[in-house]
């Protein structure tokens, strides 16, 4: 369910449809995942999973995998 | 722009520099004849998206500020509607005169944006500070000066200039990313209409840019010592809004509060009107006292020169314990 | 036409020693204006399309001249009474108390002047930003800067020199009054230029070097670099003072006073000319 619901935010929030997605995508790799649409990313998962990130955790936050990882930290279950 | 709950705390997180960005990003979508400027300073100025998007609407000069404002009251002249910036040090003082000669003087108008303004480079050294913008600009006529208090009053300010070019402006921009929020809705924002955004009985505090987040902190405080401060949001600091300052007379203090030198800025607009009203009581003007201090990082730095919260807490004590 | 434009040269420089008179005692700025004299003759005379009666040319068809020198304003309105755009009765308010002319240009634009100037170091800017937006609106209207040669010292300058090239722009011309002297003395004594055709030649601007007070020679200058796909800077080698004999590279009358029996001296002189 929360893979699912991650995808989506990625999709919604950098405005992006799903052929432009992969499970490889990293930060700067497409023009929607600049800096500012990174800010709006972090923004909206915090909002959907309730979380507050630490902004060592938004700087680290480099590819959706590596995303992953650390929203398994703030008990984010995948 | 879409002013909703969740772009306002997107823009307070990004910070005044990347929601600059995006406001002209908007804007260039309805603005047929706008132009932004810049020297060199596009990524700091958030506008990459903008250079991708409108690339026929954006131009970089390079490192050459007089050659900057000189350009856009060329540009402004052939009816373009101009943006500049840079960062504020050199959008200002570096082409002072061109802006006298070319905005003031001339009149061709240009709105100028000044970016990382006030002390929030503090650990590159004061050259990369502004705290003299405004005491600067202010004795050039024909040029409105504005210091939004937050992102979205900074998105506010940008539209309403673009949208009624009357004169040039100047915005200057203050806050780091983290950028606290002052407003959480959309309001109603005038040029030259200062806000009352807390009523008060006992004191009045006028502030602007990054000052106002902190006068309304300060003010909460004050408020548990049962002392009652009005805050004003003074974001046009020229023209300033008499009006406002006028109706402060009664109050036994007033403090200006600004991340200026407390020579030029807000303080001395205020103090000018208080002069002129025949001001009796107690002016407190806080703000850098006219120096270069060591530099740091932006808390440090607000902290040193007594803009933290809790210094403008004692400040304000310790004078009233005097009146 | 080169006759015609050499009598307007000369009836210019009357109405420069007109205004110098006229402003008495606040002095004017006589050498610089007289050394333009004939630049400003083939500009308004030939080269530029104007929208005065005499032309027509609209809004977005006609040229921009600016007076970067904007000392040399003297030259300029003479310049723009040619063409129709100021009276003699407007030449004699020449820096009087509450007038429209003063001894640098003030926009104006009923009186055909487009830009103030006068702070030098300014004005090539200002003509790169109008060159842009004319090939932004792809206009094919061109830009006309003058400046001097003092005034090069101002690094204003070769910032704006420098992004003319960058942005290819072909529509700036400029015209430098290289009369040898600023304002305490010549070029070579305060700030030598060294070799100002080198200069601008590597800032990328197709340069000429050229005798500016010889009509003709502007004239197939002009000419010549019509189709050149590059920025162009036209030095004008003049003699600051150009026409009267008691000025001519005196650099006392940079800025000086002409009383009535100095203006009947040389009114004189130039009437020799007719």
């Amino acid at each position: 369910m929360s893979r699912e619901k991650y995808k989506e935010v990625f999709l919604k929030s950098l405005s992006i449809e799903s052929d432009k997605f992969k499970e490889e995508l990293e930060y700067n790799e497409i023009p929607e995942w600049d800096s500012i649409g990174h800010m709006s990313l972090m923004s909206d998962l915090e909002e959907e999973f309730n979380i507050s990130l630490e902004t060592e955790d938004i700087v680290e936050f480099g590819s959706f995998k590596k995303g992953i990882e650390i929203l398994e930290k703030y008990k984010v279950k995948f | 722009m879409n002013i909703n709950e969740k772009n306002i705390k997107l823009w307070s997180s990004i910070g005044s520099r990347a929601t600059f960005g995006l406001a002209v990003l908007e804007l260039g979508k309805s603005i047929d004849n706008l132009m932004v400027l810049t020297s060199d300073v596009s990524t700091s100025a958030g506008l990459d998206r903008f250079k991708k998007a409108y690339p026929e609407k954006y131009l970089d000069v390079g490192i050459a500020e007089q050659n900057l404002i000189g350009i856009a009251a060329g540009l402004a002249s052939e009816n373009y509607n101009v943006i500049t910036t840079t960062f504020a040090p050199f959008q200002v003082m570096r082409c002072c005169e061109q802006i006298k000669v070319n905005l003031g003087y001339m009149k061709n108008k240009v709105c100028m944006v000044g970016i990382a303004s006030g002390l929030v480079l503090g650990n590159l050294g004061y050259t990369h500070c502004c705290i003299e913008d405004v005491g600067v600009l202010r004795s050039i006529p024909n040029l409105k000066i504005i210091s939004p208090a937050d992102t979205l009053e900074t998105v506010k300010a940008l539209e309403a200039v673009v949208k009624n070019k009357d004169s040039s402006v100047y915005i200057r921009l203050t806050g780091s990313s983290n950028n606290p929020a002052v407003y959480d809705h959309d309001y109603k924002f005038e040029i030259g209409k200062a806000i009352e955004l807390v009523s008060g009985e006992h004191i009045v505090i006028f502030c602007c840019g990054t000052m106002v987040h902190h006068s309304l902190e300060v003010s909460k405080i004050l408020r548990k010592n049962n002392i009652n401060a009005k805050v004003v949001n003074m974001h046009t600091i020229k023209p300033i809004d008499k009006e406002a300052i006028k109706n402060a007379i009664e109050a036994k203090l007033i403090v200006s509060i600004e991340e200026h030198n407390v020579i030029g800025g807000l303080g001395s607009a205020v103090a000018e009107e208080l002069s002129k009203l025949g001001y009796k009581n107690k002016h407190l003007t806080l703000g850098i006292q006219d120096e270069y201090s060591e530099g740091g990082d932006y808390k440090y730095l607000l902290d040193r020169h007594g803009l933290s919260i809790e210094k403008i807490i004692n400040k304000i004590l310790t004078t009233m314990e005097k009146l | 036409m080169s006759e015609n434009l050499k009598k307007i040269s000369i009836s210019i420089r009357k109405n420069i020693l007109l205004m110098a008179k006229s402003a008495g005692s606040s002095s004017a700025h006589i050498g610089g204006a007289l050394s333009i004299a004939d630049v400003m003759s083939v500009l308004v005379g030939e080269q530029m399309k104007l929208s005065s009666k005499k032309n027509g040319y609209s809004e977005d068809e006609r040229d921009r001249i600016i007076l970067s020198k904007g000392h040399g304003c003297l030259a300029y309105y003479a310049g723009l009474f040619e063409f129709g755009f100021l009276s003699k009765e407007d030449l004699v308010t020449f820096e009087k108390n509450g007038s429209e002319l003063l001894g640098h240009p003030v926009r104006n634009k009923k009186k055909g002047i487009d830009f103030s100037t006068g702070s030098l170091g300014m004005g090539l800017s200002l003509g790169i930003g109008v060159a842009l937006a004319a090939k932004k609106k792809n206009k094919s209207f061109s830009v006309y800067v003058i400046l001097g040669d003092g005034e090069c010292n101002e690094g204003s300058v070769w910032e704006a020199a420098m992004s003319a090239a960058h942005f290819k722009l072909d529509n700036v011309t400029i015209i430098i009054d290289n009369n040898n002297f600023q304002q305490t003395g010549s070029n070579e004594k305060i700030m030598s230029l060294g070799n100002i055709k080198s200069k601008w030649e590597s800032f990328g601007w197709h340069t000429e070097q050229i005798d500016g007070n010889n009509i003709d020679e502007i004239l197939s200058t002009f000419k010549k670099i019509s189709e050149i796909k590059k920025p162009k800077a036209i030095i004008a080698k003049t003699i600051k003072g150009k026409g009267v004999s008691f000025i001519e590279n005196n650099n006392v009358w940079h800025h000086s006073i002409l009383t009535q029996k100095k203006y009947d001296e040389a009114i004189n002189e130039l009437n020799s000319f007719l």
